[in-house]
């Protein structure tokens, strides 16, 4: 068999996916058998950059008009193009406020001699190229991304959960932290998978992993209202990871 | 005759940066650390945000140090907030911050800087010739995340560090379990010295060096205190930082620079052991005269050393804090209430890569009017050109090609974060 070639790419973020990769610290060296790894800035030199890639895994937002370019050139070496983490797949916290402009952010930041940086407002990969599969979370978890290798090895496609961390919450039997002590708890919104890990912390979920499929943004608001949040509370916590989501906007776009 | 040294992106660093060096008749003509990272704003971005929202959104600037981000940010509002800290809530949010410098430094060490001492371009062409160093460096890295996932609940972004405490204080049990790793651990981390002590190190980028780190009236060596000490004998309080670092913009770099007094300084695991060198005990004192580092140096290549002493160091006092919570008996404290006012905080702790500072103003309700964050690689960056400047006038003779690998290594020790740099 022969071994798929890979490339690990980096937009704007925290680095976090490819260092979820690195901390794969007892499987990395299996991973090597299966992965003919051509591309990978953060852990090797003499990276090919030109060769066609079976897989490419693309982590961060995009924030530079450079980074168009950089994804469009990986997109047309790549016949499988996943987006790995939240910044990816949605945005991630870099778009929690796009409808600032960039002038202003530079100001406060830099003062005026930042205006000479090039700067868009965070997006995820999908607003540029044609994603073929992703992994969201902040930082992704490690065994969604095995499992996606395992899979991908074997020219399938990976399965992720379609439900929400809720639903994950209620299999631990965790006291809910939404209803029962009224917190502000994303998890009935957020996409499964990572088994509920805040609230066995006993911490609300923050949305970190995204939006659910149909996820019932409206409802969701109404109960924390009840629960005596405010709307700007609420939507500041909707927007922090996934602020570019189309069920977000939505709501957003609503008052 | 001109020669120049451009490396488009630099590999094996966290981040996006490039290397620009000109050469011109002869002389060094232009230096410069080119930091192209996307500015993501995040200081901009928690503006206007409740003071609870802050820690884990800021702790995003960076992954690789979200452990020392996160307990930075919760001292910061508490600061601000005057909240009292239980004893066992300090330990064990040091223990934390340890788990992240094991996990930071054993990551470079082995996985980034050592293919450049054995020529190699990466760990996994490290691990056909070098199977047992790689072991050994794996296992460290990550012991350094089972710390990290014991006390913060995961590796990156931790969740279980809060305002005022611990969502879900660790059992005696597993903290006891996480001791035994530790020690077998710390066998591995004394071959490891053993390995980097066999390295031939260059000194072609030796010059001039302001060494800057934290510093308390305690004994012990430390990755906390309350003032900032220079090699040259001078010293700031952590809440005058602006003072210390006098930021400023420069056009190559999406991250800013730092000097003091206008000179460049180095934050990191040198700068600490040579400030505070004096102060390790046991094993890590025994590493740290092993690898050379008992004598005054201004070698950056040697930051490499001084991870691995510090790896030791990390390991050792993990250990005497899981000795310490055991013996005072471990409670299930829920977190302490934190009371906003408009008021002010300022923190610091070392980062594994140097003073990192995060300040930040509150209204009365507790938003955020303003942030401030520093980290440790923008506060390098200056000094990183220093050093590229040095290298480069001694090289300057040197092929194209040697001189692009002998800078890239300057850069490399460095062990640059560039994604905190510019967050």
């Amino acid at each position: 068999m022969t071994k798929p070639k890979v490339g690990v790419f980096g937009m704007t973020g925290c680095a976090g996916e490819q260092i979820v990769i690195l901390n794969c610290e007892d499987e990395l060296m299996d991973i090597l058998k299966l992965l003919d790894i051509k591309s990978f800035h953060t852990a090797m030199s003499k990276n090919d950059e030109k060769c066609n890639l079976d897989i490419a895994f693309v982590e961060g937002a995009v924030v530079q008009p450079h980074e168009k370019m950089l994804l469009g050139e990986i997109r047309k070496r790549s016949r499988l193009l996943i987006a790995l983490g939240t910044c990816a797949v949605w945005g991630g916290v870099a778009a929690m406020k796009n409808e600032v402009s960039r002038q202003r952010l530079k100001d406060i930041v830099y003062g005026s001699p930042g205006r000479i940086f090039r700067s868009i407002p965070a997006e995820a990969l999908h607003s540029f190229v044609k994603v073929d599969f992703s992994i969201s979370g902040c930082p992704i978890e490690k065994e969604q991304f095995l499992q996606a290798v395992a899979s991908l090895v074997h020219g399938d496609i990976p399965v992720l959960p379609k439900y929400a961390v809720c639903t994950e919450c209620k299999i631990n039997e965790n006291t809910c932290l939404l209803v029962e002590k009224g917190e502000l708890c994303l998890g009935p919104i957020t996409v499964a998978g990572c088994n509920a890990r805040c609230l066995s912390y006993g911490m609300p979920c923050s949305g970190c992993r995204g939006p659910v499929e149909e996820a019932n943004i409206a409802s969701e608001v109404e109960i924390l209202k009840e629960k005596g949040f405010t709307l700007e509370d609420i939507n500041n916590q909707l927007r922090t990871f996934a602020g570019p989501a189309e069920a977000i906007q939505t709501h957003l776009a609503k008052r | 005759m001109q020669k120049s040294v451009v490396v488009d992106h630099l590999c094996r660093v966290e981040g996006h940066g490039g290397i620009n060096v000109a050469i011109e008749d002869g002389k060094v003509a232009k230096v410069e650390m080119d930091i192209f990272e996307g500015a993501r704003f995040l200081e901009a971005l928690v503006v206007g945000r409740s003071y609870s929202e802050v820690p884990p959104i800021l702790s995003r600037i960076c992954a690789i140090c979200s452990a020392v981000h996160t307990v930075v940010s919760l001292m910061a509002v508490e600061d601000a907030f005057d909240t009292e800290l239980s004893a066992q809530t300090k330990l064990l949010r040091e223990l934390l911050v340890q788990g992240g410098n094991i996990e930071s430094h054993a990551l470079h060490l082995f996985c980034l800087a050592f293919p450049d001492f054995l020529g190699c371009s990466s760990v996994f062409a490290l691990a056909e010739d070098y199977p047992q160093e790689v072991k050994i460096g794996l296992g460290l890295k990550k012991l350094g995340n089972t710390i990290q996932e014991t006390v913060g609940g995961r590796a990156v972004h931790p969740v279980n560090a809060v305002l005022g405490g611990f969502g879900k204080v660790p059992t005696k049990k597993r903290l006891l379990e996480l001791k035994e790793e530790l020690i077998k651990g710390l066998e591995g981390a004394l071959v490891a010295v053993d390995s980097v002590a066999s390295l031939e190190i260059p000194n072609f980028s030796e010059c001039p060096t302001l060494y800057a780190a934290l510093g308390s009236s305690s004994e012990e060596y430390s990755l906390f205190g309350d003032k900032v000490v220079f090699s040259n004998g001078e010293s700031r309080k952590v809440n005058s930082y602006r003072e210390i670092c006098n930021e400023t913009v420069v056009p190559h770099s999406h991250a800013k620079h730092s000097h003091f007094k206008g000179l460049p300084f180095m934050v990191g695991a040198l700068a600490r052991v040579m400030l505070y060198g004096h102060k390790l005990n046991s094993e890590a004192k025994k590493a740290k005269e092993k690898l050379g580092l008992s004598l005054f140096t201004e070698n950056i290549l040697l930051n490499n050393s001084a991870q691995a002493i510090e790896i030791v160091y990390s390991l050792e006092r993990s250990i005497q804090i899981i000795d310490e919570l055991a013996q005072r008996g471990i409670k299930n404290e829920n977190p302490v209430k934190i009371k906003p006012k408009a008021s002010q905080g300022t923190a610091a702790a070392e980062a594994p890569r140097g003073t990192l500072y995060h300040s930040y103003t509150f209204d009365k309700e507790g938003r955020v009017t303003k942030a401030d964050v520093i980290t440790p690689t923008a506060q390098n960056l200056a000094n990183l050109e220093k050093d590229f400047r040095a290298s480069a006038e001694r090289l300057v003779d040197e092929p194209e090609g040697s001189l692009k690998a002998k800078l890239e290594m300057v850069a490399r020790a460095y062990d640059p974060c560039i994604s905190c740099s510019v967050h």
